[in-house]
């Protein structure tokens, strides 16, 4: 997946900047803004694993802390209902955020109407939506789908991943476990019909073939019977008229 | 044989494969008399035909693209190899190459190619020879033996390099790993050719069974990758294999695709479609039936009812 491959380096580079800083938690705060705008980071995950962020807990910068954990797990919604805890978002982070958002949305559903994506990203009329779905979704590469006009709704086809939330590994499991067990009995049901197709064709050759044999016994039973018939054609052809005794 | 070091990629069309095995087949077959006439009463013929013939060695030229690194070969044609001089027809390379030009203006002489079960010392002398039309050309190599154990293809693709022998330089082979490229009409004759049909095979059973047969084994590729997904997820969450985001982050983008089909629109087209498929069926039995019926009647009348023009009664068994 190319999202991923354009997002190693910058993650990366992330990564070894915050473990280089040390002590100066005010740097750290700054790293983490910096990774919260850059237009094309969207994994936070291996970034909150550096040590150097974790031990920002508790400091007076721990907010950029709950920042990052945001970014790397929530919406525009929760950001708006916490915002309070949280410091100022520059423009860049607002956008990222709602992109963010975009792909928690189509984690949940396939198809996304209009009204929901509106309302989750404060967005007021539906051409300034389509504006943002296709110039900050679609064209940068996480999220790629069909705008359904008439029906309203976002048909989303593929979705960038976010960061793992810990709980997600295990459905994560149990979904693909369910994908194993329904191919398995797909397979099984597809080899059922193979011999199905089989057996019908070996039974229906065996039928053509009998019916074949007695075709044959009857031509030739009817050949003797001429044979034998010929001669009583003649004298009872004038008379009553003659049937022919088809005997089996 | 070292595996090459010079770190070219190389690029290879299905066509060079199908053209090499064309022309081996082709000189194998006229190189043989049929032999169903080879039982002949005759002695004399009978004896000139005992040893199978080993398959004679086919030889050309491959043709194709180099951009920086990454070598392409799209074509090939063939050669006539000259046993007294061990060296391939240079004028009628020359003429084959200045036609081609004309076609396909972008193409060089790659290299060659030959078939034999392994390269041999002589091959080095053909390789020099065409060393001066490109510097280091590249010797394919395709094993006509069929080997049913063996998984990929009997094709090997040699490079030359300069190496330091007993304290002498001298050229030898070395294999170089490919890939095989195609273009979109290239997969359609090569999908062509993968799915050939028994011969008899116009009865729609065989046809089903076919059909299914094919997506049986491409479901059953999809299972086995999905297993080892499944695997390195479950050994992932009980700790013994250190989480990685990235693929995690991927997983789960494509965990969130399925199910692939599920709208309401796609069950109603389905259902339709189904409907149709399933009436269109039974109108063709219908049709069957009643045709079949008609000439059940028909020949009952002709049997049975014989005097009905003379206006006689005859009893209708």
């Amino acid at each position: 997946m190319d999202i991923e491959q354009k997002q190693a380096e910058h993650i990366e580079n992330f990564v070894k900047q915050a473990s280089i800083i040390k002590g100066s938690s005010s740097a750290l705060a700054n790293v983490i803004v910096e990774a919260t705008s850059h237009p094309s980071l969207f994994a936070f995950s291996e970034i909150l694993a550096v040590p150097n962020i974790i031990e920002l807990q508790g400091t007076e910068h721990s907010i950029y802390l709950d920042l990052l954990q945001m970014f790397a797990h929530g919406t525009w919604s929760e950001y708006k209902s916490n915002a309070s805890n949280l410091p100022q978002l520059t423009r860049d982070q607002v956008l990222k955020l709602k992109q963010l958002t975009m792909l928690t949305l189509a984690e949940a559903n396939k198809v996304l109407p209009y009204d929901v994506l509106m309302h989750e990203l404060d967005v007021v009329n539906v051409r300034e939506l389509e504006d943002f779905l296709i110039n900050e979704c679609m064209y940068v590469g996480i999220v790629r789908g069909k705008l359904d006009q008439l029906r309203r709704c976002f048909e989303v086809q593929f979705a960038a991943g976010r960061d793992l939330r810990p709980g997600q590994l295990g459905n994560m499991i149990h979904t693909l476990s369910d994908w194993l067990g329904t191919s398995d009995n797909l397979l099984i049901s597809i080899q059922e019909k193979i011999k199905w197709a089989d057996t019908m064709s070996e039974l229906d050759k065996k039928h053509k073939k009998e019916n074949e044999e007695r075709l044959e016994e009857v031509k030739n039973a009817l050949s003797l019977k001429k044979l034998q018939t010929m001669s009583r054609l003649t004298w009872t052809s004038e008379g009553t008229g003659f049937s022919l005794n088809l005997v089996e | 044989m070292a595996s090459s070091s010079s770190g070219l990629t190389f690029k290879l069309h299905p066509l060079v494969i199908v053209n090499i095995s064309d022309h081996h087949t082709r000189v194998k077959s006229q190189s043989q008399p049929p032999t169903a006439n080879g039982f002949a009463s005759d002695a004399t013929s009978a004896s000139s035909n005992s040893p199978p013939l080993s398959s004679p060695r086919v030889f050309g030229c491959v043709i194709g693209v180099q951009r920086g690194r990454t070598v392409e070969i799209f074509n090939s044609f063939e050669l006539l190899y000259d046993p007294s001089t061990h060296s391939l027809d240079r004028s009628f390379l020359e003429k084959k190459q200045e036609l081609y030009k004309k076609v396909f203006p972008n193409f060089y002489i790659l290299g060659w190619y030959s078939t034999s079960a392994d390269a041999e010392e002589s091959d080095m002398h053909i390789h020099k020879a065409l060393m001066d039309i490109n510097e280091s050309p590249v010797y394919v190599l395709l094993n006509p033996s069929i080997n049913h154990a063996q998984k990929d293809l009997p094709v090997t693709i040699y490079e030359s390099e300069l190496h330091v022998i007993d304290g002498i330089p001298q050229l030898i082979f070395v294999r170089s790993s490919y890939t095989i490229e195609t273009v979109e009409a290239e997969r359609i004759s090569v999908d062509h050719v993968a799915h050939l049909k028994p011969s008899d095979g116009g009865s729609a059973a065989t046809q089903l069974a076919a059909h299914l047969t094919g997506i049986h084994s491409a479901i059953k590729m999809l299972n086995s990758r999905i297993r080892v997904l499944h695997h390195y997820l479950n050994a992932m969450q009980k700790g013994e294999i250190p989480y990685e985001n990235s693929l995690l982050r991927q997983v789960s983008s494509l965990l969130r695709r399925l199910p692939a089909i599920e709208s309401e629109k796609f069950q109603d087209d389905f259902l339709m479609e189904y409907n149709d498929t399933l009436l269109i069926s039974y109108l063709a039995m219908f049709t069957d039936c009643s045709s079949t019926m008609n000439d059940l009647v028909d020949k009952i009348n002709v049997a049975f009812d014989r005097h009905s023009r003379r206006g006689g009664r005859t009893a209708f068994i």
